[in-house]
């Protein structure tokens, strides 16, 4: 519809529009909120911003027995709100995701609830609107809420990954009804995090993470960066983030944070290591918890005196008593994003199992060829 | 007004199904029982004693212990076709948790197919998610044991009382006459 047509009032059958929603409600394919109505009509207009075939799977779940096509990933984006040319972004999204490891294992049936989080990069944000600062996480921008919300619906249309049901995440998190979000290239005063991970800055890129929660770090009171360094690597450090033996992290700096750690020198990798340097615990803390050894079988950190417990990787290091919850200073990633008004960043706790991946992430280029 | 058909967003209805057992054998008698251990805690113990009665009351030959090397997915080819290859009946199990109550199901079913009755064994607390698995892999009405939950806590003697209360549903599921 054009501005004019738009900017007139209008009329509809309530009933129709009523009809419909009750119609996908019934049948189970939506994440309970309404969905939009999706006809072969208004599915054309999304194929049409590809040259894709339909019939192509961008990702499957081999022991569901089930694929996502390009068809039907239009349809689930178009069913999420989403305008065509969100579509790229989408289809690049279901290809980030086939290339993590947990998604294509089943994680989205298990009880640690995790959720696929997107952040895009380059160009295509200011094309599509795509919101990088300010109210991140939180909604008023259709780009951000309908390409989350597309991958969500997929999961639950095409995978039957229904809650209660396939879905037996014991609390899952908020960022399941939708996460994506735009890195905050203009306030940032490091290269883009698409450009670190070999792309060009007129690329644009989506990446996805399996996280399990966002933390925010509350930090308006200091300029010192080894103060700041040290309030992000307490959060991450805590033992209730850890399943196996370690975790990782994505730091989602606000440009004033960002701009405290540039203007002392710091790059990200000086961020990052000062990161990973402090991300231990002592035997005793662990110990405290009940988290200072792990199972035989399955990896899982126990405490030392369950029957299946044998000694974590640190025990046989050279300083057993100090043990890193991080195996790679890569375990920690940072980007730029949130307005330029405070010092509010946050931490996502990505999903980290064993053995632990030293890139934790996957990126895939938007637009490029199967 | 031009009106047009609401689209189905699942691509369900495009697979085939197959909803059918393998034939079953009235009697246990002679037969190798395979036991596919899931590796969750408890989980050998559970299949053993269930194996063991199998033999000692029922008279099977003889079982023969598998293991799979991720409890959340199905087992893999090889391992299936070698189980396929050397058992008769199996017994696979303890799904008690999200992603392997739904595996053990999708094992359940893909023995079926090829050939080998077979118990699929889950927490009751987690009876939904293998029934969507069934959903899912086509086989809507497949049949499967789901233990009593907590089970993966139990010491050895609660998991072999478990094992009793399981009997009379796995000679159930594979057909065999009491």
């Amino acid at each position: 519809m054009d501005a004019a047509t738009l900017s007139r009032d209008l009329t509809v059958d309530a009933e129709s529009i009523a009809e419909a929603m009750e119609y996908y409600d019934s049948r189970g394919w939506t994440d309970g909120l309404p969905v939009v109505p999706v006809t072969e009509s208004s599915l054309a207009a999304f194929l049409a911003v590809t040259d894709r075939d339909p019939e192509e799977v961008l990702f499957r779940i081999p022991h569901l027995n089930r694929s996502m096509t390009v068809r039907l990933a239009a349809i689930n984006a178009a069913l999420a709100g989403c305008k065509p040319e969100y579509f790229p972004v989408v289809i690049a999204a279901w290809e980030a995701i086939a290339k993590e490891p947990h998604p294509h294992r089943g994680i989205w049936q298990s009880t640690t609830g995790t959720a696929p989080f997107l952040v895009v990069n380059g160009p295509i944000r200011g094309e599509i609107d795509l919101n990088s600062q300010g109210n991140i996480y939180g909604s008023g921008f259709r780009a951000n809420a309908t390409i989350g919300r597309a991958i969500r619906l997929g999961c639950i249309n095409v995978f039957g990954l229904h809650p209660h049901s396939l879905d037996q995440a014991t609390q899952g998190n908020p960022s399941k009804y939708s996460a994506c979000i735009g890195e905050n290239e203009e306030q940032s005063p490091w290269a883009p995090f698409h450009v670190d991970n070999g792309f060009d800055a007129s690329d644009s890129v989506v990446t996805a993470y399996v996280i399990r929660s966002v933390m925010h770090i509350e930090a308006r009171h200091t300029m010192d960066p080894v103060q700041l360094v040290e309030d992000f690597a307490d959060s991450i450090r805590r033992t209730g983030a850890l399943i196996h033996e370690y975790t990782s992290a994505l730091l989602v700096l606000v440009p004033e944070h960002a701009d405290l750690f540039a203007d002392a020198g710091w790059s990200k990798d000086d961020v990052r290591n000062a990161v990973f340097e402090r991300v231990v615990r002592s035997r005793a803390e662990l110990a405290a918890a009940g988290k200072d050894a792990v199972s035989h079988k399955t990896r899982w950190r126990l405490p030392s005196d369950h029957p299946d417990s044998m000694p974590d990787a640190a025990s046989e290091s050279d300083t057993p008593d100090t043990v890193r919850l991080m195996s790679h200073p890569t375990s920690v990633q940072i980007m730029v994003a949130g307005a330029n008004n405070a010092g509010v960043s946050s931490v996502v706790e990505v999903f980290t199992l064993n053995p632990p991946r030293a890139i934790p992430y996957s990126s895939v280029k938007i637009g490029s060829a199967a | 007004m031009v009106r047009e058909l609401l689209l189905d967003p699942t691509g369900m209805s495009e697979d085939s199904a197959d909803a059918t057992l393998s034939a079953r054998t009235a009697s246990l008698r002679g037969l190798t029982i395979g036991l596919l251990d899931n590796t969750k805690p408890n989980s050998t113990d559970l299949l053993q004693a269930i194996g063991d009665e199998l033999q000692r009351t029922y008279g099977a030959a003889g079982t023969r212990m598998y293991t799979k090397d991720y409890f959340g997915t199905p087992a893999k080819d090889e391992l299936r076709e070698q189980i396929v290859a050397e058992v008769d009946v199996l017994i696979t199990g303890v799904g008690d948790c999200g992603s392997c109550s739904a595996a053990t199901v999708a094992d359940g079913i893909q023995f079926e197919r090829a050939g080998i009755p077979t118990v699929a064994i889950t927490s009751d607390s987690f009876y939904a998610s293998g029934r969507a698995m069934a959903q899912v892999q086509g086989f809507p009405g497949f049949d499967f044991y789901a233990v009593q939950h907590p089970f993966a806590s139990l010491d050895a003697d609660e998991v072999r009382e478990r094992a009793m209360n399981a009997l009379p549903e796995v000679l159930r599921i594979l057909g065999v006459e009491g």
